[in-house]
């Protein structure tokens, strides 16, 4: 099982596995947790939620099947996720939807780090960017300052 | 439902986790470890020319910001926490390649103040492209790092537009 730090494999692609297990399970919870943004934001301003939920749960099916391809089992999603902060504000969820792209960022910046595989490299570098991107949009939402991260996940 | 949402130290479950790799990962990034080095942070001469190379992208990135601040005194003021982030990726790709020497590329400079901010636009998603490429084909802290100042480069984008 990815989750537990064992993976499948031997070496530099159990290694590999292992990150993207910690990565799934942050795709997880970024999904999770853009239901509660959406639920937060008006319903004028719950496209960039909605489009940022759907941008995860793309990269989540790419990982899953990714790890099946290995005979790797997924990380599971958790029945919930201890909120880091009420939200009960528009501002509030756009706080949460930083917190869930600073979290996948860093996960994908370890699987940079533990990647064997270029085409892993490739996938990693696109989640880690896009998430990035989206977060700077929400810092911004957020009042926020800097926008932007020299290093984002590192 | 594995835990109930409340406020908290405990925060996201996985994100703690996730953060203590981080911190443990930029330790790597900065040569700070104790652990015998694996496979992924062997160097060959090709990674090692390449890192080289991205030094020299990021200093003509800074040279950049320099010029189209210049052309432009108002856009400098407006991107002067970007321009810094790009010194500060600098330095940390410096760190992460020592003896590496100065670049003697220069960016050029903008046409006029009002070519400006399209210029720096221009050159920032060139120095983000770039060090994505040189990402894929490095291994453990250098692509790490290397990913992450191409992202950060990614998200200096809509500031810029």
């Amino acid at each position: 099982m990815a989750d537990d730090g064992a993976g499948e494999g031997s070496g530099e692609l159990a290694a590999e596995n292992t990150a993207l297990g910690l990565a799934l399970g942050a795709e997880h919870a970024a999904i999770w947790g853009y239901g509660v943004v959406g639920a937060a934001l008006e319903p004028a301003s719950r496209g960039g939620a909605g489009a940022a939920e759907a941008a995860h749960r793309d990269v989540r099916d790419r990982v899953v099947a990714l790890l099946a391809g290995r005979s790797v089992e997924p990380t599971p999603a958790e029945g919930g996720y201890a909120l880091p902060f009420p939200v009960l504000s528009g501002v509030d969820a756009a706080a949460l939807a930083v917190v869930l792209e600073d979290g996948v960022a860093a996960a994908w910046v370890r699987v940079l780090d533990q990647a064997a595989e270029p085409a892993t490299r490739e996938l990693a570098l696109e989640a880690l960017s896009a998430a990035e991107v989206r977060a700077v949009s929400w810092r911004s939402a957020a009042g926020q300052t800097p926008v932007t991260r020299a290093l984002p996940g590192l | 439902m594995s835990s109930i949402p409340s406020p908290g130290p405990r925060g996201f479950s996985r994100r703690t986790l996730l953060a203590a790799s981080a911190a443990g990962l930029a330790l790597v990034a900065a040569g700070c470890t104790s652990a015998p080095p694996d496979d992924r942070e062997l160097v060959t001469g090709a990674q090692a020319d390449q890192l080289f190379d991205q030094v020299g992208v990021q200093e003509t990135l800074v040279a950049a910001y320099t010029a189209a601040g210049a052309a432009d005194p108002a856009l400098a003021g407006e991107v002067a926490e970007l321009a810094a982030q790009a010194g500060e990726q600098l330095e940390r790709l410096r760190a992460a390649a020592p003896g590496a020497s100065p670049s003697s590329v220069s960016p050029g400079a903008p046409a006029s103040a009002e070519e400006a901010r399209p210029w720096l636009r221009a050159q920032v998603a060139a120095a983000a492209t770039s060090h994505a490429a040189a990402c894929v084909t490095q291994s453990g802290a250098r692509a790490a790092l290397l990913g992450s100042i191409a992202a950060g480069l990614r998200g200096q984008d809509g500031p810029l537009a």
